[in-house]
């Protein structure tokens, strides 16, 4: 926000690009997931916006930054390392608890039969 | 060689300190304890022996310290005549009973916590007559009370102990609350509670109009603490005390309080017509139903229990006949019954020690069997009684004197020679009945034990106190003379009457008296004889009138009963009535003076709308108003939405410019509402809407619509209150000079830390105390906690997974949970080093930019809560030790002794020190004294944080027991 105007040109539409890629990127996923029918095709959709998305934005604050303080930026490479370690947990934990649910609307909880569909991983 | 002045702090200062090094010792140490509590009261001794000179003729040290100085109160100490006689019985008594008690306890009692509370009731006692301030003596008084309970209390697992402990305290607590108040009054007549100034303004005192109401409840304190008739029920009781600390508190020292406060305040409270008949009548009720009663005990500290009640009546009696010779006479005997009391209470210790029981029915002939105790039991017993030549006579001498005086020409005042008489004769037939029950008759037949052949060194502080009786009873112009003078100049100034401490008073109406007494009394006793032998526990007439047995009946009409009637009108065990009881109180002392006063938006325009926020706000908005729909049948939605509208508030604060706000807001939310979540499933279950519509009455429809009401009332209410002050300029607040001064004077240029943790040091640490004590009550409160029966099974869906594991194969069920969890935990777990690093960093970046230590502390937190979650409660707690209690307890330390440090400097509490000084490769760092005091933050906020979180992770193990039948997984 401070100093935005001193941007150079082109410093200003590579940022404007890679945020603007970014928010529709997350757009997108997120249209996705109004309109996909089942829940394990909907999981997909957000991350759309959790990984190119969040990538795309946080490239491009670290160019913004970068040029306007005229020094590296890579606070914003620590941010994608968290989004890649955490979304994986989120996701996973939901479509196991999907999965199990599904099963026991599949087979009322008979033992026999819920074997063979124990999660692989 | 110290002054005066710090000789008698020094005096007060030692009991509570040999207290607290005693009550840190290992418990099983008898000489050691016994030796340092018996070094500190000698010390105490010999110290109050110096400083007689300085007392002496109507003089006075005093020692004031400023307490709260704007309430004109001082820390005061003040040491005349009076109260130095005082300090020598209490701390020489003290000596001798610790000497006794060292032969006396078993080897098997706690000794450490023995000698820790008669220490602290040694300097508590001494806190009262030392006392030159009512508010301090009033604090002393409770404490008092508080170590009588924790004494008579000792062997904690008698039923005995326990009631007569709990009865004590509630009679002279009571009574202290009462003293309280009168002493308040007294204050606000005088204009201060100084002693000094209160003495002089006796006359402003007894012509204010509310003198009675003062005099009343101070006498009500006083009278419940020296067990006065109709209080007197409690004394009896707390002889489940450990003997000594009968012989100690409940004979010599604790409950002369009472008289002695009475004695203290009589110039400035006495000379009226309430005094005289509240007092006296009080007095010689007690005087003569105490000597009464004390004739049918079976049990000898039963019977010395009701004689000490008669003799403190008897100088009650004595400060109530309004006369200065009365004054001189009840200090007189305040000392003499002090000594032959204590010294009978031994003696009887010792029977009960070596024969194994204390009833005179199964005693008999023990003078053989240990003639030394028997030889100083009788003297004492004598003096008890009045025999001549002992000093128990001579004060009776100046009782039967005074009683006989011309006071008013009232009736009270005619049979008070007579009643005085008879009560005397009674103490005549009780003494002869301790002595002859327990010395004489034949050979003992029944004893519990065979007393050894030797006398133990028990007996020396007994031959100590008799020889003292002896004494003062054959010399008292010598022995006591020149102390009792001090001590009556101390209480009535330089106007002292003239009084004759002579054995021999030629023959007059008083030695008439006197023998008139012993005859009777030995008369008595013969005639009683048939009676007594019956073995019937208590007397003739007053059986029934059990004052024990009435007090329980009160204790239970106003405890159960009372608690009953208040629960089934007021009460109510669920929330929504509690909340709406409290919304509607709030709401209430909201609209009063908003319609008293009208309401109206400031001056201010609002700022325009910014877009981008309104639609923040239109989402926190929609959470909000969801959850409270969601809240009855979807709790988990309802939450999960709260904590959306929690976001939204963090939003606008980072919107808004306060970053340390955002940041606290976001740890708080996800902590709250993780903690909420694993609390969820505790609740019981709901059935879902069906249930609604079947109760869809008027009544349920009524109720909601006035939720509704008040919760849009309120809601509103709050609204429009903030925005009319929100609209009006800032008043010229403390804000600025915060703002000014955070960097030169506190170091650091997060102003928001600075405040916490220097300009408002002092907030913050009540604040964090308020952390641990909520944090330690959630735990005590989830200890005991079964959850309800229909969440007591596993969750369905726990089940289900269980049985499709166990189905597939021969692992266990555990391992289900282990599978389906295995990435996330391991992210969990590599995270917390993580997580733990970005909590040293917030911290240490907190004086200068957004964090410091709660924010840290709550992050901490989280890296805990993940690991529960991650792994379990069992995983967690087999690989790290986590002490959360230690935690608050050395954050809160932490906390405090910075704050005590800057006196270390010569600063007020909690100044912090800032500078900036340079590490040789770090380079310059900004470091403030107040980092140690957010580190103490820090530290506390983890703890309280993780003990909740352990608590309740508890819950789960505890309902997992292998004991309670799990249904079977076919059925859930």
């Amino acid at each position: 926000m401070t100093g935005a105007a001193d941007l150079p040109a082109w410093a200003a539409l590579l940022t404007a690009l890679l945020v603007l890629l970014g928010a529709g990127l997350a757009l997108v996923g997120s249209i996705g997931l109004l309109r996909l029918e089942d829940f394990y095709q909907r999981v997909h959709a957000p991350t759309l916006g959790a990984t190119l998305g969040a990538g795309s934005i946080l490239i491009g604050s670290m160019v913004f930054f970068s040029v306007l303080q005229s020094r590296p930026v890579l606070h914003e490479i620590l941010v994608g390392v968290f989004l890649t370690v955490t979304t994986p947990v989120t996701l996973i934990l939901l479509v196991k608890a999907t999965h199990h649910r599904d099963l026991d609307a599949e087979q009322p909880a008979t033992k026999t039969e819920a074997g063979d569909d124990r999660p692989a991983g | 060689m110290m002054s005066d002045e710090s000789l008698l702090a020094l005096v007060l200062a030692l009991p509570f300190a040999g207290s607290l090094v005693v009550g840190f010792l290992p418990s099983n140490r008898h000489n050691l304890e016994a030796w340092l509590a018996g070094a500190i009261a000698l010390a105490g001794l010999a110290i109050a022996l110096a400083l007689y000179p300085a007392v002496a003729d109507g003089k006075a040290i005093r020692v004031a310290v400023e307490w709260l100085p704007t309430l004109g109160l001082d820390f005061t100490l003040r040491m005349d005549g009076f109260a130095w006689l005082f300090t020598v019985l209490v701390t020489g008594i003290g000596l001798l009973v610790v000497l006794y008690a060292r032969y006396y306890m078993s080897p098997d009692d706690p000794v450490a916590r023995f000698f820790a509370f008669l220490l602290g009731f040694m300097g508590a006692m001494l806190g009262i007559v030392l006392s030159g301030n009512l508010i301090q003596l009033v604090f002393f008084w409770e404490l008092t009370s508080l170590s009588s309970f924790l004494l008579i209390g000792y062997w904690h697992h008698t039923a005995k102990a326990r009631d007569g402990a709990r009865m004590a305290l509630t009679v002279t607590a009571s009574g202290g609350l009462c003293l309280f108040v009168g002493v308040v009054i007294v204050g606000h007549i005088v204009g201060s509670y100084d002693l000094d100034r209160v003495l002089e303004s006796g006359a402003a005192i007894r012509s204010h109009a509310l003198y009675v109401p003062a005099l009343v409840l101070i006498l009500l304190g006083a009278l419940t603490k020296s067990a006065q008739f109709p209080f007197h029920f409690w004394l009896p009781q707390a002889m489940a005390a450990p003997t000594p600390v009968s012989a100690y508190l409940h004979s010599a020292t604790m409950v002369k309080a009472g008289v002695f406060l009475m004695v203290r305040l009589w110039p400035a409270l006495g000379y009226t017509e309430a005094w005289f008949w509240i007092v006296g009548t009080a007095g010689l009720c007690t005087f003569v139903l105490g000597a009464y009663l004390a004739m049918f005990q079976q049990d000898l500290k039963g019977l010395l229990a009701y004689s000490t009640i008669s003799h403190l009546g008897l100088i009650t009696l004595l400060i109530g006949l309004d006369s200065p010779t009365g004054i001189v006479a009840a200090i007189f005997h305040m000392m003499n019954h002090a000594t032959f009391k204590a010294s009978l209470f031994m003696a009887a210790g010792i029977i009960d020690h070596e024969t194994g029981t204390r009833d005179i029915r199964r005693l008999s002939g023990l003078l053989r069997l240990m003639p030394v105790t028997a030889g100083l039991a009788i003297l004492a017993a004598a003096s008890m009684a009045g025999v001549p030549l002992l000093n128990g006579f001579l004060s009776k001498e100046m009782f039967f004197a005074e009683a006989v005086a011309h006071h008013s020409s009232s009736a009270f005042d005619r049979v008070l020679p007579y009643l005085a008489a008879l009560a005397a004769m009674f103490s005549v037939t009780y003494s002869l009945r301790f002595i002859h029950g327990a010395f004489f008759g034949p050979p003992p037949a029944d004893l519990p034990r065979q007393p050894p052949p030797l006398p133990s060194w028990m007996a020396a502080p007994v031959a100590l106190l008799v020889s003292a009786c002896v004494l003062v009873g054959m010399f008292p112009a010598v022995t006591a003379g020149p102390f009792l003078d001090s001590a009556a100049r101390g209480v009535l100034g330089a106007h002292i009457p003239t009084y004759s401490l002579a054995v021999w008073h030629g023959f007059n109406v008083p030695l008439l008296m006197s023998v008139v007494a012993m005859a009777g009394g030995a008369l008595l006793y013969l005639a009683l004889q048939r009676y007594l032998s019956s073995g019937i526990e208590g007397s003739p007439l007053l059986r029934r009138l059990d004052s024990q047995r009435i007090f329980d009946r009160i204790m239970i009409a106003l405890t159960l009963r009372a608690g009953r009637i208040g629960l089934e009108t007021a009460g109510t065990r669920r929330l929504q009535p509690q909340l709406r009881l409290i919304l509607g109180v709030a709401c209430a002392a909201a609209l009063w003076p908003l319609l008293q006063l009208g309401m109206a938006a400031g001056p201010l325009a609002p700022s325009a709308l910014d877009p981008a926020l309104t639609l923040v706000w239109v989402v926190g908005a929609a959470c909000a108003i969801a959850a409270a729909y969601q809240a009855k049948y979807h709790r988990f939605a309802a939450l999960i939405l709260t904590g959306g509208a929690g976001l939204v508030v963090c939003v606008t604060f980072a919107w808004l410019s306060a970053p340390d706000l955002a940041l606290t807001q976001l740890l708080v939310e996800i902590v709250t509402t993780v903690l909420l979540l694993l609390g969820l499933r505790w609740l019981p279950k709901r059935e879902e809407m069906v249930e609604a519509d079947r109760h869809r009455t008027p009544r349920v429809l009524l109720r909601r619509a006035a939720d509704l009401a008040i919760a849009t009332v309120v809601g509103i209410g709050v609204a429009a209150i903030a925005y009319a002050v929100m609209t009006r300029p800032a008043p010229d607040s403390r804000a600025s000079f915060f703002v000014e001064r955070a960097y030169t004077e506190g170091g650091g240029t997060n102003v928001v830390n600075v405040i916490l943790v220097d300009f408002r040091g002092f907030d913050t640490l009540g604040e964090i105390a308020v952390l641990g004590v909520v944090a330690l009550t959630v735990y005590a409160l989830l200890r005991r906690f079964r959850p309800a029966p229909d969440s007591i099974v596993s969750p369905e869906q726990q089940v289900r997974q269980n049985a499709r594991a166990a189905a597939a194969g021969p692992r266990q069920p555990a391992d289900a949970l282990a599978d389906s969890l295995l990435v996330p935990a391991l992210v969990m777990r590599l995270l917390f080093p993580v997580i733990g690093m970005v909590a040293v960093y917030l911290f240490l970046r907190g004086h200068d930019l957004p964090g410091g230590g709660f924010v840290a502390g709550l992050t901490m937190s989280v890296a805990f809560i993940l690991q529960y979650m991650a792994g379990g409660t069992r995983w967690v707690e087999a690989r790290l030790i986590i002490l959360p209690v230690r935690w608050i307890g050395v954050g809160l330390l932490l906390a405090a002794l910075t704050g005590l440090g800057a006196w270390a400097f010569g600063y007020p509490f909690l100044t912090s020190h800032a500078s900036h000084p340079t590490l040789p490769v770090v380079g310059k760092v900004p470091l403030a004294s107040a980092i140690l005091f957010d580190l103490g933050v820090f530290v506390l906020v983890v703890g309280a944080t993780v003990l909740i979180l352990i608590a309740l992770a508890h819950q789960s193990i505890r309902t997992h027991r292998p004991t309670k039948p799990e249904p079977a997984p076919d059925h859930a």
